[in-house]
């Protein structure tokens, strides 16, 4: 069969013209029933294009118009087929093709959560040293009203905040003399905002920019004040090491690369989202025990029991931070334990409050 | 749903349904032809990631701002992406028509995007203020804009569908919605608000208490207002297929491209049928997930109580959510695509009737492919069509 019909369109107006198509050995020709030459295709030029399926649909590739040629006869499509090199009726070339695609897509969202999983923890932890500290403040500001709106759940009552009220003053005294001893002798680049607040949980939490919360519940629990000490010690070992800052940045860009790359965009609430990743600490386990390490050396050198901080991870099961749901019997727990009490300064410590210090410290959520 | 959970397939995906939909349409004897690539979409979401990185780091940097800027950045950042929607999808529009073939004759689309992007940003605040009411002659205005810069080839395109009419089929859902509300808001005028503000000024730990005291009828008044915003969201959920049929209807039968006038009689009861066979396969897919579901937590229980749960065991579990998650979106979308999706545009299709055809014989080419950024950014910004 080297010949059959058509319909023709020559890309110029949409004219639809009845016409005979012959199949020479070069290429195929376009005519109509006048004998008005319409168009000479060689077949290396013709592609295949979509159509319906009991059509075929061609047209010439770099043609500046979009002239097409469309052949219904199944048989006489076959033969075109035959001699054309990127006519692909069968849409083996396309399967072909579309497996490759798939690999390429497993492949890519697997280096996805690679880098999601190695590289932006990677990169927070190189970038967040290169941060100024002025941009640290502000990040630690805009994170901390957030935070104390999730915190701050009580309906009514005393102030969030400790240490207002007059019968509270004295505590809040023995507080800034127990934090000024630690301060001294951490040599922060930054001025550290210690505040005690209404939770009933044994916890404390350290925001970018040198806020630290100490909850009620944990001074609650705390047997002297060297154990408040430690805790607290390990907080600024949290905002010496910038964790917090490496937590907002991990969590701003993992909502980035998921949101962006998966086509869901997620704008505004990029500090709320920060805040979250701070309150839920997803601080690993490294970060824990170099907080641990500061700590216990910040406390030996200030001249503090350093194994105050250990006896205090024993009382809450290893959970400085809300969130950290360790089991007591937990090894890691057992680990810092030891590790802090191996690296604690044999010398007699010199107590951080006096007596009547620490009972006005113990008091210092008593209220007005 | 669909796009987050296939990740670059997505591309391709959407490509294969509109050469599909595309080559299966049929006006006067002649099918469309759709010469889009996924590889064109691809770079298109490229390109409008890497515009969109700066708009994103000056958002995050002013929701840091503690000042007015902070406080604002919010409702910033949503008038912004809000517009910058807009803007894509005017522009996808734009991709999509321009790769649309008709016997050998490419559409295309003028118009100034921006200019498109205001004027809808404009529309929806009129129509958030008049509860919706203004939504009837937003689309309509919206439609006309499109459709007088739309081409095929040199024949211009228009839009012929009135607001008011839209308003007066429209307006007995909107009521059969609204009143409920209505009715909720009327129980709430009842209370005695000045006792109620000097109960919550008071604070304390009674003040539910003291609030009860003072209004016998608040607790009443809510479990009245709930009843009825149940009643108003399960009113929307069982009139939107008669939404989309009007909508539908109007919409086809308001197309114009010079002479040709399209005429639609979609019948109601056909696209209720649609999304009756969608719930119907829902149903069956959420039952089968269900018993998968029940199954695999009775492994996990089985092995904690052997006590064989460590690390390893734990991202498993993990994983196994995940890749659940991904299953169910995937089926749920298919299902939608296939019954109600398809269903439509095939209802759609067949309940057109054209008139004014010699008008198409003698159109002369115009218009270039346009580039598709618009597709790309519609596609992050979570504003795309199929
Ligand atoms: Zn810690």
């Amino acid at each position: 069969m080297n010949s059959g019909a058509g319909t023709y369109f020559d890309g110029v107006t949409s004219a639809r013209r009845d016409v005979v198509v012959e199949l020479t050995t070069g290429g195929l020709q376009v005519s109509d029933r006048d004998g008005h030459l319409w168009a000479q295709w060689p077949y290396e030029e013709i592609e295949g294009l979509t159509a319906p399926d009991n059509m075929l649909r061609l047209g010439r590739r770099g043609s500046a118009t979009l002239e097409r040629l469309e052949i219904r006869d199944p048989a006489f499509a076959a033969e075109i087929d035959a001699r054309s090199a990127h006519v692909d009726r069968t849409g083996a070339l396309q399967r072909s093709q579309r497996m490759r695609v798939i690999g390429w897509s497993i492949g890519a969202t697997a280096s996805l959560l690679l880098v999601a999983w190695f590289g932006v923890p990677a990169i927070a932890t190189r970038l967040t040293p290169l941060l100024p500290v002025t941009f640290e403040s502000v990040l630690g500001d805009a994170v901390n009203a957030q935070v104390r709106g999730m915190l701050d759940i009580r309906k009514a009552g005393a102030a969030f905040d400790c240490g207002i009220a007059a019968a509270e003053i004295p505590g809040r005294i023995a507080l800034d003399k127990l934090v000024r001893r630690l301060e001294a002798v951490a040599a922060l680049p930054l001025h550290l905002r210690t505040n005690v607040v209404r939770r009933s949980e044994a916890n404390a939490l350290a925001l970018p920019g040198g806020q630290v919360y100490v909850f009620q519940g944990l001074i609650a629990k705390a047997d002297n004040a060297d154990e408040v000490a430690g805790v607290i010690a390990h907080e600024i070992g949290h905002v010496a090491h910038r964790d917090g800052t490496k937590a907002v940045l991990e969590g701003g860009g993992l909502s980035f690369l998921f949101g962006m790359l998966l086509g869901d965009f997620v704008g505004g609430g990029a500090v709320v989202l920060a805040a979250k990743t701070v309150l839920q600490s997803t601080y690993t386990r490294e970060a824990e025990s170099a907080a641990d390490a500061y700590g216990t050396e910040l406390m030996n050198k200030a001249g503090g029991d350093a194994r105050a901080l250990a006896s205090m991870l024993e009382k809450t099961g290893g959970a400085t931070e809300p969130g950290m749901k360790i089991l007591m019997d937990h090894p890691d727990t057992k680990a810092r334990v030891v590790a802090i009490n191996k690296s604690a300064a044999a010398v007699s410590p010199s107590p951080f409050l006096e007596a009547g210090e620490w009972a006005a410290l113990k008091k210092i959520c008593a209220g007005s | 749903m669909l796009f987050v959970t296939l990740g670059i397939y997505r591309f391709w995906l959407v490509t294969d349904v509109r050469r599909f939909l595309w080559s299966n349409t049929e006006i006067a004897g002649e099918t469309l032809e759709y010469t889009g690539t996924a590889l064109e979409l691809l770079l298109g979401f490229l390109v409008a990631i890497s515009l969109l990185i700066p708009v994103y780091g000056g958002i995050f940097l002013a929701a840091l701002d503690l000042g007015i800027l902070g406080k604002l950045s919010g409702i910033i950042a949503f008038a912004a992406l809000g517009l910058l929607g807009q803007y894509a999808i005017y522009r996808a529009r734009r991709y999509r028509l321009t790769r649309t073939i008709y016997r050998g004759l490419r559409f295309h689309q003028q118009g100034s995007a921006w200019g498109y992007a205001f004027r809808a940003m404009l529309w929806w605040v009129i129509t958030a203020l008049t509860f919706g009411l203004a939504y009837p002659f937003q689309v309509a205005s919206l439609e006309r804009y499109k459709m007088r810069n739309t081409f095929y080839g040199d024949l211009g395109g228009s839009f012929e569908g009135s607001g008011f009419a839209l308003l007066l089929r429209g307006i007995p859902m909107w009521f059969l919605v609204f009143a409920p509300l209505v009715f909720a808001v009327r129980g709430f005028v009842a209370v005695d608000w000045k006792a109620l503000v000097d109960a919550l000024a008071q604070g304390g730990d009674d003040v539910m208490s003291r609030i009860e005291g003072g209004n016998p009828g608040l607790g009443a008044a809510i479990v009245f207002a709930m009843l009825m915003a149940g009643a108003s969201v399960t009113l929307a959920a069982l009139l939107y297929p008669a939404f989309q049929a009007v909508m539908l209807r109007w919409w086809s039968s308001g197309l114009r491209f010079g002479d040709v006038e399209v005429r639609s009689s979609l019948h109601m009861r056909h696209v209720y049928a649609a999304y009756a066979r969608f719930v119907g396969y829902a149903i069956l897919f959420s039952i089968v997930m269900g018993f998968v579901g029940a199954f695999l937590f009775g492994v996990v229980g089985v092995a904690a109580n052997l006590g064989k749960v460590d690390s390893a065991g734990e991202i498993a579990a993990t994983l196994a959510l995940l890749v659940g998650y991904v299953v169910t979106a995937l089926g749920f979308s298919t299902i939608y695509r296939a019954t109600v999706l398809l269903s439509l545009w095939q209802l759609g299709m067949e309940s057109l009737q054209l008139s004014g055809l010699a008008a198409l014989e003698k159109v002369k080419a115009r218009g270039r492919p346009a580039s598709p950024l618009g597709e790309g950014l519609a596609d992050a910004l979570n504003v795309g069509s199929y």
